[in-house]
């Protein structure tokens, strides 16, 4: 029971948390980035077939 | 005494953070901190097997690209999902009782532990191996079974730094790491100064006489691809301590796709130089560095790596410890860890784990790949990165995700099927390609692709997404619905679908469909229907056709049977009893495109088979459009599923009456009045006078119960909210006043009084007014709130106060929208009628609807207003109010 309530209470601290952004998110240029990263690698991938 | 009490208490700590969320606050890693930690547990003796086994697939080259872009590729993907464990400090396992309910998660646990822990007792063997070469340096002869003495006292050594926590596993991985990466750059150094650097640079494999060089070239793929897949289980642990989601996910990325990746090429380097130095390809990291090297720096480099492997079989052991004790919360850590290193230490006395290392690797992947296709799939697309936290724990009162009976039964047949996919293309154990044209995505790849998809697709039928998304609260999709879309013309693959599936509907209530005036009308017009049930949008397309056509749905169908095949049978979506600009925009474009336009006009389903009173605007829009007027008045369709009790009487008939009532010519010069009269002439309609006149015998036993609900006022009495129903009969809970239903739908008293139920519906309605205009009329009551933002998902507002009186109604809740505690005002004069349900969707109970242009608010009453709130008696309110009846 006590393990309940100190679960409850740090899942509602870690939702407070993510609503105040306290844990710095991945942004839309991170996500880009990323993206072309995965891109890129692909693209070696792919230009491996041809060595 | 002190001391071992703060260690045990640091453990314990470390197991209560390694189950529990992790705070902000308590989060301890940087980028670099998680990249070493992460380095460490990627970096390992078998990733010199790994180069190896490269080696022999493909050309240096070719072996770069696998081992780098393969790799970083695979990551890119699969680790995204990491932010998770960042953003809620949970390892992905918490998240995964969520795609596959916490029992089934128990079982996927087991087997990927049961499939991936071998690894761990291949590095037991390969310290044994460097143990016994170093001491065979020094001229140091073991006595037998020694193998097996040092292999385990690896595990017991790996389990007791595991047993000491993530802080003793930290600073190990710090001192060690960096060694290690020196070590692997000594060995490149020592590598490319044994041989001349072209030998590795262009170096080829000998091939056999058959094999295809493509097939290799995508098995050098696959296996970097399985090499880094494999490792999902144990990704999430370190990034749920890191401090932001970039550096969680980078280190991920980097720590197993540089790192890692090095280490498989210094394993290359080192098994091409071997078979150029003793034409010999060996895989053995320690005999390979014993050879090629200068004594004193192999030497160093041996000890180093024989003792990576204890760091690498400790790091495995707390991951997989915590992995296990976030799903087996009763049993302790201690026993947990203890239990791995007992699997591994049985492994070590088999003695032939390296043997079947490969089958394991591969089986491991075939797993793995499907598992990360769920999370990714689940947490960007399913949950779009949100889920009920309390549910992942099981907190009491908390059962989102219990399923059926703890199993997910979609994610784990999903994972099944993409583990049969796998084997579909490739067998591993045989090394045969089943599928060629599969087989160059990979099978990884393949699978991964194959069992997103197959989840997201299943995800997209209604059924099996609100199976899925019980937790849709947690994070509801708030997007409104965007009633400006244009609708699309009835797809023409679905059209004779749907006239297949409409004629086995209707067929055991033999429809018979009468055309009259219909001669010459051809599309676009306008088309007004009578609202019975369901049943109506089975029977006009049948009547209609050859035509396709056009409907108007309310939005809640949207949200019942999805969006994207409600729009392929073309449905026009809106929210009632507003005014919808967009929705008559919508209505011009079909008819400007030469369709037909059904409506509904009376907006909801009649409670006891009467039509309701139509509203000029009807006659206004025909007006507007300038297109021929035909109703269709349907007959039997309430009889056969009255909208108050859902069950479907197998007695009824059905009949539909089509007909032009204006036509194009007759449009510009009739009245207003003069069309309404006409339409409404012929949507006028008396379903328990149709079952009387044609003798249509329903005598399902059950064929009262439910009539309650708009009988609600006994006549004997005249108490409100005091009838009941059962079987055949409804009776006053008070006086006991009772009528029993006959097989053809008239009401008998036990004095042999013969009710129409109709005229009891109406007379009703007349106290209503009569309290209304006494200003008698008040409802306030607690209420129940959901919302209906678009056609994905109903958002829960908790509970509000509901009020209706001679101004209006009034709705008192926590608007999600704007966060707050709002009260939302619809007038009187704005509402001509309601949207009522008796038992929503048939175990929801009664409600009423209200819309704004966003929303649609289902009401319904709580345990303490239940027996005063009443659906029909709140329409017979809303109705006189807004001025349809006087």
């Amino acid at each position: 029971m006590e393990t309940d309530k100190e679960l409850e209470s740090r899942i509602d601290q870690i939702l407070q948390a993510e609503k105040d952004n306290v844990i710095p998110r991945m942004t839309k240029r991170d996500y880009i980035i990323a993206a072309i990263i995965t891109a890129i690698s692909l693209l070696g991938i792919i230009g491996g077939f041809f060595l | 005494m002190s001391r071992k009490h703060d260690v045990n208490k640091e453990i314990e700590n470390e197991v209560y953070c390694g189950t529990l969320p992790v705070l902000p606050k308590e989060r301890k890693y940087g980028f670099m901190d998680a990249l070493l930690v992460l380095s460490g547990y990627c970096i390992a003796t078998w990733s010199y097997t790994q180069g190896s086994y490269l080696a022999t697939l493909v050309g240096f080259k070719q072996l770069l690209i696998g081992a780098f872009l393969a790799a970083i590729f695979m990551l890119m993907v699969y680790q995204i999902p990491v932010i998770m464990s960042v953003r809620y400090g949970i390892d992905i396992w918490i998240w995964l009782r969520s795609v596959f309910g916490p029992k089934g998660n128990k079982i996927v646990t087991i087997i990927i532990i049961l499939v991936n822990f071998p690894w761990y007792a291949v590095c037991c063997e390969l310290f044994a191996d460097s143990m016994e070469n170093l001491l065979g340096l020094f001229g140091i002869q073991l006595f037998d079974g020694a193998h097996l003495l040092l292999s385990l006292s690896c595990v017991i050594v790996g389990t007791i730094i595991a047993l000491r926590g993530v802080g003793t596993i930290t600073w190990t991985t710090r001192i060690l790491v960096p060694l290690l990466l020196l070590v692997g750059v000594a060995v490149v150094v020592v590598g490319f100064t044994s041989v001349p650097m072209d030998v590795i640079w262009n170096y080829q494999p000998q091939l056999a006489g058959d094999a295809d060089k493509t097939v290799n070239y995508v098995l050098n793929i696959e296996a970097n691809f399985a090499f880094v897949i494999t490792l999902v289980g144990g990704m999430a642990e370190v990034p749920r301590l890191c401090k932001s989601e970039k550096s969680g996910y980078y280190a991920g990325v980097l720590g197993q796709g540089a790192a890692g990746s090095f280490f498989v090429v210094v394993g290359a380097v080192m098994a091409i130089a071997m078979q150029y130095v003793t034409g010999q390809m060996v895989d053995d990291p320690t005999l390979m560095m014993a050879t090629l090297s200068a004594p004193i720096l192999g030497l160093s480099s041996l000890l180093l790596v024989a003792f990576a492997n204890i760091g690498t079989q400790a790091v495995g052991s707390y991951i997989y410890g915590v992995m296990l004790k976030s799903t087996f919360k009763k049993v302790s850590y201690k026993t947990l860890v203890l239990v791995l290193g007992v699997y591994v230490a049985l492994l070590c006395v088999w003695g032939k784990i390296t043997e079947y290392f490969g089958s394991f690797l591969t089986i491991g992947a075939c797993v793995y790949a499907p598992l990360a296709a769920l999370l990714f799939v689940d947490f960007f697309l399913i949950r779009k990165q949100k889920i009920d936290l309390k549910s992942a724990y099981e907190l009491p009162g908390h059962n989102a995700y219990q399923y059926s009976k703890g199993f997910n039964i979609v994610g784990i047949v999903c994972l099944a099927l993409g583990f049969g996919f796998t084997l579909l293309i490739y067998d591993p154990i045989q090394g045969i390609v089943h599928n060629k044209i599969l087989f160059m995505l990979t099978p990884t790849l393949a699978s991964f692709i194959f069992t997103g998809l197959l989840y997201y697709l299943l995800c997209k039928i209604p059924d099996i997404r609100r199976y899925v998304r019980r937790d849709t609260y947690a994070g509801p999709d708030k997007r409104p619905f965007d009633r400006a879309k244009t609708p699309p013309r009835q797809n023409l693959f679905f059209l004779p679908l749907m006239w297949l599936l409409c004629k086995i509907i209707v067929s055991p209530y033999k429809l018979k469909v009468d055309k009259h005036n219909m001669e010459g009308i051809k599309p676009p017009f306008l088309v007004y229907g009578s609202h019975n049930s369901f049943m109506d949008f089975y029977v006009t397309p049948l009547a209609l056709k050859p035509y396709r056509a056009n409907y108007i749905s309310e939005l809640e169908g949207f949200e019942a049977f999805g969006e994207w095949i409600y729009r392929q049978v073309g449905c026009l979506g809106t929210r009632k009893f507003i005014n919808d600009q967009y929705l008559i925009k919508n209505i011009m474009k079909v008819i400007k495109r030469g369709d037909v336009m059904v409506i509904y006009p009376e907006a909801r389903y009649a409670n006891v088979g009467t039509n309701s009173h139509l509203t000029p605007s009807v006659a206004k829009l025909a007006k507007l459009l300038k297109v021929p007027v035909v109703t269709i008045n349907m007959q039997g369709n309430y009889l056969q599923q009255p909208i108050w009790n859902l069950k479907e009487r197998k007695g009824a008939r059905l009949h539909a009456d089509l007909k032009c009532v204006v036509t194009a010519d007759e449009i510009d010069k009739l009245s207003v009045d003069e069309i309404l009269g006409r339409i409404s002439k012929e949507l006028t309609y008396d379903e328990y006078k149709y079952q009387l006149d044609n003798k249509i015998k329903i005598d399902d036993e059950w064929r009262a119960e439910g009539l309650h609900f708009p009988l609600y006022r006994c006549r004997k009495c005249g108490k409100d909210f005091a009838m009941t129903s059962s079987g055949s009969r409804i009776t006053c809970k008070y006086c006991g006043d009772s009528y029993e239903m006959d097989e053809y739908g008239q009401l008998h008293s036990k004095s042999g009084e013969t009710i129409h139920i109709p005229d009891w519906y109406e007379w009703q309605r007349g106290f209503v007014h009569e309290e209304i205009r006494e200003g008698k009329y008040k409802l306030d009551i607690p209420v129940r709130v959901w919302a209906l933002p678009n056609s994905v998902n109903f958002v829960d507002c908790g509970e509000g106060r509901f009020i209706h009186d001679n101004s209006g109604f009034s709705l008192e809740f926590d608007n999600y929208r704007s966060e707050k505690h709002e009260t939302l005002k619809f007038p009187a004069k704005s509402m001509v009628s309601l949207h009522t349900e008796y038992d929503y969707r048939g175990k929801y109970g009664p409600c009423v609807t209200l819309s704004t242009y966003d929303d649609t608010f289902f009401i319904y009453p709580t345990d303490e207003s239940r027996d005063v709130f009443n659906p029909t008696k709140i329409q017979f309110a809303t109705e006189y109010l807004g001025g349809l009846y006087k």
